[in-house]
């Protein structure tokens, strides 16, 4: 979880420098994948849009986290509402919406991705504080009357765990709503590159004239999928 | 509650706010896409159970169906448009069926597995034929509510290839008349999903 956590830095870090007259450079040691159409380098570029996409990910994870603890404390009442909800997964909701308005600025597609990938971890999220609801522990601190800071420095940790085995389910998910509606054109303007953007520019031409950064977009791709498979499966 | 929900899905398609600039008339649903898509349902929902049959619950712990199930259905979409040969026109739907298949069979093959109840100590112990009957009965049993479960699953999926390959078929169709605000087409997809989340229901009240 923290290294996922450590790359909500990277969107701080500022786009690239255009430079168009060195753009379409081909490979050389100075540039080993060469530069891309405006001028960019090609490696530097394929760093910085999968260091903003991680990081972006990690924002939107943390929001819906945040928003499927407050369902699964709260929404007890509301099963059925949050049942309906995941019946749809949200790009299904995602893609039309985007297409309609023309494609979706970073703020307002970090907010629906958070909101709509919340419902999903409710369930998971619920087993767990029910199971802390209906501790001794949990009765005792209620029972003795003890103030909220002090509860949440106890149960802080215990949380902190919970949420980190949810966490990456939630990364994922954002990571490829986010990366899936960026390669379709309908993702955050050209102010925000990101590893689906980049496909985006990629992909229409990779079958006629391929270039080491759409090979390596779909390299990358690959390798953050499968980092995401445990290594203890059998 | 959940009912509810629809509902306001049904108000919500009946009254989409906004207008196209220049009026555009609704598309016409692709019904020479429907044989391909009835081909891909049918191949995943023999192909899936086949796989959880012979291999059984344990292949939901297989590490390489992991790997296979991991990646996201824009890089099947991207691998084929790189790999295949640009001699041979465009992917088409055969290349579409291949990359839908690529992208939905590990999952639905997984989904099943993990339906599926432990088998030790029986019915192991009662051997091998035992074991093949027992699979053929629990498949036979999840079929149905796996279908309907994961339709929408598979229509998230095919709007994304269709997207990356320039195919139009089921998934633009919902795309495109939310784009054209076509409120009744709209409203006919939205009574669909909520029919299948009823029947999803209905199935998930019975096996409890």
């Amino acid at each position: 979880m923290r290294w996922r956590l450590a790359f909500l830095g990277a969107l701080l870090i500022p786009e690239l420098a255009l430079d168009p007259f060195r753009g379409g450079l081909t490979a050389t040691l100075r540039h080993p994948f060469g530069t891309d159409d405006l001028g960019r380098d090609a490696l530097l570029r394929l760093a910085l849009a999968a260091a903003h996409s991680l990081g972006f990910a990690s924002g939107c994870a943390l929001l819906a986290l945040s928003l499927g603890l407050l369902l699964a404390w709260q929404g007890q009442r509301f099963l059925g509402l949050w049942s309906a909800l995941r019946s749809l997964p949200p790009l299904l909701f995602l893609l039309p919406m985007a297409a309609a308005m023309g494609g979706l600025p970073a703020l307002p597609l970090g907010l629906l991705l958070g909101g709509l990938i919340a419902p999903h971890l409710e369930p998971a999220l619920r087993v767990r504080i029910n199971h802390f609801r209906h501790s001794p522990a949990w009765a005792v601190e209620r029972t003795l009357g003890a103030p909220w800071p002090s509860t949440l420095r106890r149960w802080a940790p215990w949380g902190w765990q919970q949420t980190a085995a949810i966490f990456p389910s939630a990364w994922l998910a954002a990571l490829w709503g986010e990366a899936t509606l960026s390669t379709l054109g309908l993702g955050p303007g050209p102010g925000h590159d990101s590893l689906g953007r980049l496909l985006a520019e990629e992909l229409p031409r990779i079958g006629s004239d391929p270039s080491p950064l759409g090979w390596a977009a779909l390299g990358t791709v690959l390798l953050l999928a499968w980092s995401s498979v445990p290594r203890a499966t059998a | 509650m959940g009912l509810g929900v629809w509902a306001i899905g049904l108000a919500l398609a009946l009254g989409l706010p906004g207008a196209t600039w220049k009026q555009a008339r609704p598309p016409l649903f692709p019904w020479e896409m429907l044989g391909p898509t009835l081909l891909a349902v049918a191949a995943l929902s023999l192909l899936a159970p086949t796989l959880a049959w012979m291999v059984g619950p344990n292949l939901a712990q297989r590490r390489s169906l992991a790997l296979l199930e991991a990646p996201p259905d824009l890089l099947w979409a991207g691998l084929l448009l790189a790999l295949w040969p640009a001699a041979w026109g465009p992917p088409g739907v055969m290349g579409w069926l291949l990359a839908f298949l690529a992208a939905a069979l590990p999952g639905e093959a997984r989904w099943l597995a993990q339906a599926m109840p432990g088998e030790r100590p029986f019915p192991l112990a009662w051997g091998k034929a035992a074991v093949s009957r027992v699979r053929c009965l629990v498949l036979a049993r999840l079929w149905g509510r796996w279908i309907v479960a994961r339709l929408p699953v598979w229509l998230t999926a095919t709007l994304v290839l269709e997207r990356i390959l320039g195919m139009p078929g089921l998934g633009t169709d919902w795309m495109t008349r939310v784009v054209v605000r076509d409120r009744a087409g709209l409203s006919l997809w939205v009574l669909a999903l909520a029919l299948l989340w009823v029947l999803s229901q209905s199935w998930e009240g019975e096996a409890a």
